[in-house]
C-alpha cells in the first residue's frame, strides 16, 4: 500500500547515499515510523540531513480520530535539555489531503534526539515522540561551478585589494588637484606588488585554515563502532570498540551502555555472501563491559556479513557491520529458541515471487506494490498462511512484535531491521514516549505493539526504501513455537 | 599640505593648532562657506549605513543566542544589510559624480582605479561590498557541506565580518578625508568649516570600529575567561592600535576615551534594551530556558587604560614614537589588568547579578555544567605564567601602539 503523496521535497544529497552510513541501519537513514498519539494514528516518515547541523523534513498520514492540526519541536532523548523543548513549528496541512502534513526541522547537535508531536483534533490534544539520531554522514564536495565563481571573486577582491592600495599610496594624500610624481607613481606599484603578496597568503593561510576546519568536521563524521570476532569452534566471540570517544561523544559511552532492545542487547544477522542464501537472526549475550558471545548453531560454510544491531543508554541506535569466515562442519548446534534462520534460493537463481514456501508447509505472502520507488514510504504487508492456505491461527509475538523485518540490499550497502512499528529502535520509541527502562528490563519480550489476544497473521512494516537497486527481505513471525522466515526480492525503481 | 612628520608637530594639540576649525560666529560665513561648513549627505548616509550594521550585527547574536533559527528576513539581517544598501547608493553616487560629473572639486578629491575615480573610501566600501557578496554562496555551501556554522568564526564568516569591516573602514576614510581637508584648508583661517561635526562622527565611527574590534576578540575576553593571560594578550593586541590610529587622525585630545565611551556605552544600552523583546529559542537542545533576547556580556572597562592612554600622549607629544610606544604598552596593559582583573571577580560574584551588569542572562544552550552558568573562572593564570604572560602582554600592546601610532600618522594626510 502506498502512503498518499510522494515525498515532495527532495534531498539533494541523495546521490551520496551510496557512501553513507546510516544510523541503526545500512544505508537507511530515513525514519519511518507509525506512532498513538492518544486517538491519533500518525505514520510519519523523517528524512535526515546528511550534515549536522541540518534540517530534516517530516511527513505525517494521520488516520483514526480527525486531525487538523500538528506542531513539532526537536528535543534530546535524555539528559538535562530533554525537559526543555524549543517552541515548536506548525505542520503544513495538505491542499489536497488535509490529513496530510509536512514540516521541517533544524537538527543542532549530532545525538539521540525525538521529533515530538503535538497533535490537535476532533478528539482533544494529545502528544507522542519519534526518536531521530542525529549525526554528520558525509561531507559534500564543491561543484566545480561553485569552485569557479568564488575563485573568481577571490581573484577580484585579491586584484581590487592592489587597486586600493595603490592608489592610496599613489594619490590619497594628495591636496585636490595635486597629480601624483614619478615617485609616487613607482612607490604605489610597490606598494600594490606587495599587496598582491598579502592578499595571496591570505588566501593560502585561510585554505589552510579551511582544511583544518573540514578535517575537525570529518573527524565529527558518523562511523559505527568497530565490530572485531573471534571464532573459536562454534563460540563467536563479538567485542566493541574504536572511535574517538571524545569527537563522538553524543553517542553514548562507547561499550557498556547498551539497552535491551526486545530482550537482548543485540540482534545480531549474518547473511551469507554473495548469494544471500543462507540467513540467521541471532542473539549473542553479554559476557563483559564490550564483549558479547554466542555459540553459533548449524551454519553453510562460506563468508556471512554480520550486521549487528545495539541500542545506547541514550537511545542512539547503531548497526555494526563486519565479515566473518565460517569453516565447514563447524557446528553441529541447533538455533537457540529466540533465534532464526532461512535458507532461500541464491540471488543467482532468479528473483524470488511473492510467495515463499516455509519448510513446515507454511506459507508466507507479500502483498507487493506493483511498483516499488526509492525514498517513497510505503506499509508492506505480509501474511501467514497455514498449509491449508488459510490465514494461520496460532500466531504468537516473536521478540514481542508480532513481526521483525530485514531489508536487504544486494550489494550489502543498505541494511535496515524494523518493525510493525517502523524503523526507530525499541528503546528509544520507549524513551520519547515515557516508558521507563526499569519496566522494559522487567518485561524482556514485552508486547509493545499489540492489542490483547494473539497477534494477527497479517503484518505490516513501514519502510521506504533509500535507493534503487535490488533487495532481499527477511520477515520473521512465530506461530505455534515456530520462528518462520520468509523471504522476497524487490527491485526498486528510481 | 601635511608635512609627512605631523606626528612630532603635536597631533594632540588639535584645537591649538586648528583654531579655524571651531566654528566662532555662524553669521561671518559667506556663501561658499556656508556651503562648505555643511556636512555632506552622503557622509550622514554613511555613518547611518556603518550604525545599522553595527545595530544589526548585535541584534543578530542575541537573535541566534536566544531563539537560534532565523530566516533571511529578521529585522536584523535586514539593518545588516541595509548597510549594504545605503553604502552602494553613496558609492554608486560618488563614483558617478566624480567620474562622469561637472563639479572640479569633486574629481580633485578622488582617486582613480582602473579609470574610476572616487574617494578613496569609496572604493574600500565596494571592496568590502564586494568581500561580502562573495560570503553569500561561499557560506550557503559551507553549510550545506558541513552543517550551519555553530561558530561565529568560520571562513566564510570572517570573509563577511572581513567586509562589513570594510564597508565601515571606507565610511570612515570618506569622513576622514574631508575632515583632514576641511583641517587643512581650515588652517589659519577664521570662519566656519564643517571640521568639528565632521570630527564627532568620525570619533563615532571609530567607536563603532573600537565595539568591531571587541566583538572580534570576544572569544578571548569572555567574562569567565579574564582571570587568564590571553584575554590581556588579545586586547593588548587588538585595541592600542585602534586607540593610536584613531587618536592619530582624529586630531582629538580624548580620541581613545571617545571611542572607547562610544563601545561602552553601545554595549551597555544592549544590555538595558535587549531584555526588554520576549524571545523563546526555536532550535534545541535547550539547557537554559530563555523568555528574553539575550545582551551581550558587560563590556570590558577599556575605556580606563583610553583616558591614561589619553592623557600620557598628550604629555608626551614631543617624544620618539617609539618611545611612546613602549611607554603606552606598559600603561595599556598595566591599566587594564589593575582594571578588569578585580572588575571581572565582581562579576563572578552575586553583586552583578542584577539588569545593569547583567550576568543573569544566558545563552539557551548554555548547559548547567559550563563556567558561564556556574559563574566560574576558565583555567585562571597566576603566579609567573601571569607575570610574564603580562609582561609578553605589554610588548604586543606597545608594538600595537606604534603601528597605530604610525598608520593614524598617515591617515591625519588623507585628503581624498
Amino acid at each position: 500500500m502506498r502512503i498518499g503523496l510522494r515525498r515532495f521535497v527532495v534531498l539533494v544529497t541523495m546521490a551520496l547515499a551510496f557512501a553513507v552510513p546510516a544510523l541503526g541501519h545500512v544505508g537507511s537513514k530515513d525514519v519511518f515510523e507509525t506512532v498513538n498519539a492518544g486517538p491519533y494514528k500518525l505514520f510519519v516518515t523523517v528524512r535526515m540531513p546528511n550534515v549536522i547541523p541540518g534540517v530534516a523534513t517530516i511527513e505525517v498520514r494521520a488516520s483514526g480520530s480527525q486531525v487538523n492540526s500538528i506542531r513539532i519541536t526537536p528535543v534530546p532523548l535524555t539528559g538535562e535539555a530533554s525537559k526543555h523543548p524549543p517552541a515548536s513549528d506548525a505542520m503544513k496541512a495538505s491542499a489536497t489531503d488535509p490529513q496530510f502534513f509536512a514540516g521541517s526541522l533544524w537538527l543542532m547537535a549530532s545525538g539521540s534526539w525525538q521529533v515530538r508531536f503535538e497533535v490537535d483534533g476532533a478528539a482533544g490534544a494529545a502528544s507522542a515522540g519519534v526518536p531521530v539520531a542525529a549525526a554528520p554522514l558525509a561531507i559534500l564536495p564543491m561543484q566545480r561551478s561553485m569552485g569557479i565563481v568564488l575563485g573568481v571573486l577571490g581573484l577580484i577582491l585579491a586584484i581590487g585589494m592592489a587597486g586600493i592600495v595603490a592608489a592610496a599610496v599613489r594619490e590619497a594624500r594628495l591636496a585636490p588637484g595635486d597629480v601624483p610624481s614619478q615617485s609616487r607613481k613607482r612607490r604605489a606599484l610597490i606598494a600594490s606588488a606587495a599587496a598582491l603578496v598579502v592578499a595571496g597568503l591570505m588566501i593560502y593561510l585561510g585554505g589552510k585554515w579551511w582544511d583544518v576546519e573540514a578535517a575537525n568536521y570529518a573527524q565529527g563524521v558518523y562511523r559505527p563502532l568497530e565490530l572485531r570476532t573471534a571464532l573459536t569452534g562454534n563460540t563467536l566471540d563479538l567485542s566493541l570498540g574504536g572511535y574517538n570517544v571524545k569527537q563522538q561523544r553524543w553517542r553514548g559511552e562507547p561499550k557498556d551502555d547498551l539497552m535491551v532492545d526486545h530482550g537482548h542487547l543485540m540482534h545480531l544477522y549474518a547473511i551469507r555472501e554473495p548469494e544471500m542464501d543462507a540467513a540467521f537472526h541471532l542473539h549473542p549475550e553479554r559476557v563483559s563491559d564490550g564483549l558479547l558471545r554466542i555459540s553459533l548453531p548449524t551454519m553453510p560454510a562460506g563468508v556471512y556479513r554480520l550486521y549487528a544491531d545495539i541500542v545506547h543508554a541514550n537511545g542512539f541506535p547503531e548497526t555494526l557491520t563486519t565479515n566473518l569466515n565460517v569453516p565447514a562442519g563447524m557446528s553441529t548446534a541447533a538455533l537457540g529458541p529466540d533465534d532464526a534462520s532461512a535458507a532461500p534460493r541464491a540471488i543467482s537463481q532468479g528473483e524470488l515471487g511473492t510467495v515463499y514456501k516455509l519448510p513446515d508447509g507454511y506459507s508466507m505472502v507479500w502483498d507487493r506494490p506493483e511498483k516499488i520507488d526509492a525514498n517513497t514510504a510505503y506499509k508492506f504487508r505480509f501474511e501467514l498462511l497455514g498449509p491449508d492456505g488459510k490465514p494461520a491461527t496460532d500466531m504468537q509475538p516473536y521478540l514481542g512484535m508480532s513481526g521483525h523485518a530485514a531489508f536487504v540490499k544486494y550489494d550489502g550497502t543498505v541494511f535496515a531491521h524494523t518493525h510493525p512499528d517502523g524503523s526507530a529502535a525499541m528503546p528509544a520509541m520507549m524513551l520519547a514516549n515515557g516508558e521507563t527502562m526499569g519496566e522494559m528490563d522487567d518485561m524482556p519480550g514485552m508486547q509493545v505493539d499489540m492489542p490483547d489476544g494473539p497477534p494477527s497473521p497479517v503484518v505490516e512494516f513501514p519502510y521506504g526504501f533509500p535507493m534503487p537497486g535490488q533487495y532481499r527481505i527477511f520477515i520473521q513471525m512465530k506461530h505455534g513455537g515456530v520462528v518462520e522466515t520468509g523471504v522476497f526480492d524487490a527491485d526498486v525503481q528510481q | 599640505m601635511m608635512k609627512a612628520d605631523m606626528f612630532s608637530e603635536g597631533f594632540m594639540s588639535s584645537a591649538a593648532s586648528h583654531p579655524g576649525v571651531v566654528a566662532s560666529t555662524a553669521g561671518a560665513a559667506t556663501g561658499v562657506e556656508a556651503r562648505r561648513a555643511s556636512v555632506p549627505w552622503y557622509v550622514w548616509v554613511g555613518v547611518i549605513a556603518v550604525t545599522s550594521a553595527t545595530v544589526g550585527g548585535a541584534w543578530d547574536v542575541s537573535w541566534h543566542r536566544s531563539i537560534g533559527r532565523d530566516t533571511f528576513w529578521t529585522p536584523a539581517h535586514m539593518a545588516i544589510y541595509a548597510c549594504g544598501v545605503l553604502a552602494g547608493i553613496v558609492g554608486v553616487w560618488l563614483t558617478l559624480q566624480c567620474t562622469f560629473g561637472r563639479d572640479q572639486r569633486m574629481r580633485d578629491a578622488s582617486v582613480s582605479i582602473l579609470g574610476l575615480r572616487a574617494p578613496l573610501g569609496v572604493f574600500l566600501a565596494g571592496w568590502g561590498g564586494l568581500a561580502m557578496l562573495t560570503s553569500a554562496p561561499f557560506d550557503n555551501w559551507w553549510h550545506n557541506a558541513y552543517g550551519l556554522d555553530v561558530k561565529i568564526v568560520s571562513p566564510p564568516h570572517t570573509l563577511l565580518i572581513l567586509g562589513i569591516r570594510a564597508v565601515a573602514v571606507g565610511m570612515l576614510f570618506l569622513i576622514l578625508a574631508a575632515m583632514n581637508r576641511a583641517a587643512i584648508q581650515g588652517e589659519g583661517s577664521i570662519g566656519v568649516t564643517n571640521f568639528k561635526p565632521l570630527q564627532m562622527l568620525f570619533l563615532f565611527l571609530g567607536g563603532l570600529m573600537v565595539g568591531g574590534q571587541m566583538f572580534f576578540l570576544q572569544e578571548y575576553t569572555w567574562d569567565v575567561a579574564l582571570h587568564q593571560v590571553s584575554a590581556y594578550i588579545a586586547l593588548a593586541i587588538g585595541v592600542p592600535v585602534l586607540f593610536a590610529s584613531l587618536s592619530q587622525s582624529s586630531r582629538f585630545r580624548w580620541a581613545a576615551t571617545a571611542t572607547a565611551a562610544v563601545y561602552t556605552a553601545f554595549i551597555v544600552s544592549e544590555i538595558l534594551i535587549l531584555p526588554l523583546v520576549p524571545a523563546q529559542p526555536k532550535l534545541g537542545p535547550v539547557f537554559f530556558p530563555v523568555t528574553h533576547l539575550v545582551p551581550a556580556k558587560f563590556p570590558v572597562l577599556i575605556v580606563v587604560p583610553a583616558l591614561a592612554l589619553d592623557l600620557l600622549w598628550q604629555r608626551t607629544k614631543n617624544w620618539k614614537t617609539w618611545q611612546i610606544a613602549l611607554v603606552s604598552g606598559v600603561v595599556f596593559v598595566a591599566v587594564v589588568t589593575a582594571v578588569e582583573w578585580p572588575f571581572a571577580s565582581f562579576l563572578m560574584s552575586k553583586a552583578s547579578a542584577n539588569r545593569f551588569f547583567g550576568t543573569i542572562y544566558f545563552d539557551y544552550n548554555a548547559r548547567p555544567t559550563s563556567f558561564d552558568r556556574l559563574r566560574k573562572f576558565y583555567e585562571p593564570d597566576s603566579g609567573l605564567t601571569l607575570w610574564f604572560g603580562l609582561a609578553r602582554a605589554s610588548v604586543y600592546a606597545a608594538i600595537s601602539t606604534w603601528i597605530g601610532l604610525a598608520f593614524g600618522k598617515w591617515m591625519r594626510g588623507v585628503q581624498r
